[in-house]
Order: structure tokens, then sequence, then C-alpha cells
């Protein structure tokens, strides 16, 4: 039987967005799902290579920005990177840098994302990707 | 299994997932389950709420056999057959 595909239009460039997609992808793994992720404007910059680690904005509750990122450290909780990368170990993710997004943050070769990053696609990967999902996300 | 029957399973493997928040215990679990044959026994000690119930429904889906939960002090045993 073939695995159930998750599809996930990752929009966020922030930390608290991405960490939260990195525990559905946790999610994904332990039940063996494909995964397509296609990595969209603000989340083009989080996947630059110079600012994957250093970038620490947040979208929500921004207040308690300080409070949330130690809450975060405190339960040893892997930064997005490491979920996403953990998630490509365990199971078939494909991540799929826009290209328009790149161009966005002058990002225009493959080289110029985290390793994460498999191929620069344009949107009809995205449909023809989200027409076959079991579950098709937009964080 | 009712607790005392699960207090007598002597599991072939143990994941200790304590210090870990969810997703954590069940990624833990299911790199660990690929290191047991099939109808072996495996525990899996969360202090995390969640798994207790992550981990029987992703037995359901996986085919394994969940065997149930044992409660500890600020933890749990979560038992599973393969």
């Amino acid at each position: 039987m073939a695995n159930k595909k998750l599809t996930l239009a990752l929009f966020s460039g922030s930390v608290d967005k991405l960490t939260a997609a990195g525990v559905i992808l946790g999610g994904a793994a332990a039940e063996d799902m494909d995964v397509d992720i296609f990595v969209l404007l603000q989340a083009a910059f989080a996947f630059k290579k110079e600012n994957a680690l250093t970038n620490d904005r947040v979208a929500e509750i921004t207040d308690k920005k300080d409070e949330f990122l130690a809450s975060l450290k405190f339960l040893g909780a892997p930064h997005w990177t490491e979920a996403f990368r953990t998630a490509k170990e365990m199971t078939n993710v494909n991540i799929h840098i826009c290209g328009f997004a790149g161009k966005v943050w002058n990002g225009y070769k493959l080289d110029d994302f985290i390793d994460l990053a498999d191929d620069i696609c344009g949107i009809g990967e995205y449909m023809t990707s989200a027409e076959t999902a079991d579950i098709n996300l937009f964080i | 299994m009712n607790s005392e029957e699960l207090a007598q399973v002597k599991a072939d493997r143990s994941v200790d997932a304590r210090g870990t928040s969810c997703p954590g215990p069940l990624l833990a679990a299911k790199k660990a389950i690929g290191q047991i044959e099939k109808g072996q026994v495996m525990e899996v000690l969360s202090a995390d709420e969640g798994t207790r119930r992550d981990i029987p429904k992703w037995c359901s889906k996986k085919g394994y056999e969940y065997l149930g939960t044992l409660e500890e002090s600020g933890f749990f045993k979560i038992f599973l057959r393969k």
C-alpha cells in the first residue's frame, strides 16, 4: 500500500511557525508519510544559509518572544532545522524552494539555501502535489 | 492488559524519552521499533502527557499491539508489541 502524503505550503519565516511545522513533520515521519514542502515567500528568507540559524523572529504573541524562546530551550526542543532534518532522515521528505520566493530574498541558486532544500521549483509542482495529498496544509 | 499484568511484563527493548517533548517520544519509538523483532515487546518511557495518547493511535495505524500504560512517578511506561 502506498504511503499517505502530506503537502505543506510553508509561507512563514518565523521560528514559532517553523517550530510548529517541525512538530507536524515529526508526526508525519512517525507514520511514514511522504511529505512535500513548498517554501514560499517569507519561509524562503528563513531557508537562506545566512538566516537559518540566526533568524529569531516570531509571528505571534511577539511581546512574549523572549519567554517563548527561553521555554523552547528549557524544554530541549530542537531548532526547527533539526526537526526538519530528523523528519528527512526518517521518511521521504522533499523540500522545494519556490523560485519566485527565492528571488525575493536574493536566492537564485539551490546553493543559496540550507542543505535541507532539494530543489527550486514553480507553482505547478505545488498544484500537482496538492492534488494528490491526503493532508494539505498552509502554515 | 491491566496494571498488575503490565507490571510483570519484561520488555525486550526500553526507550527512555523522558527528556523530550512531543514529537520526541513518538520519534524515539519509531526509531527503536525497527530494532526489535516481530512479537517482541517495547516499553516507551515518557513524561509527555500527549505521548500516552499518541502511542496507542500510532500502534493502531502501524499494526502494532498496544498493551497498556503504567503511571509511574512523573512519567509513563507505555508498552507495545511489534
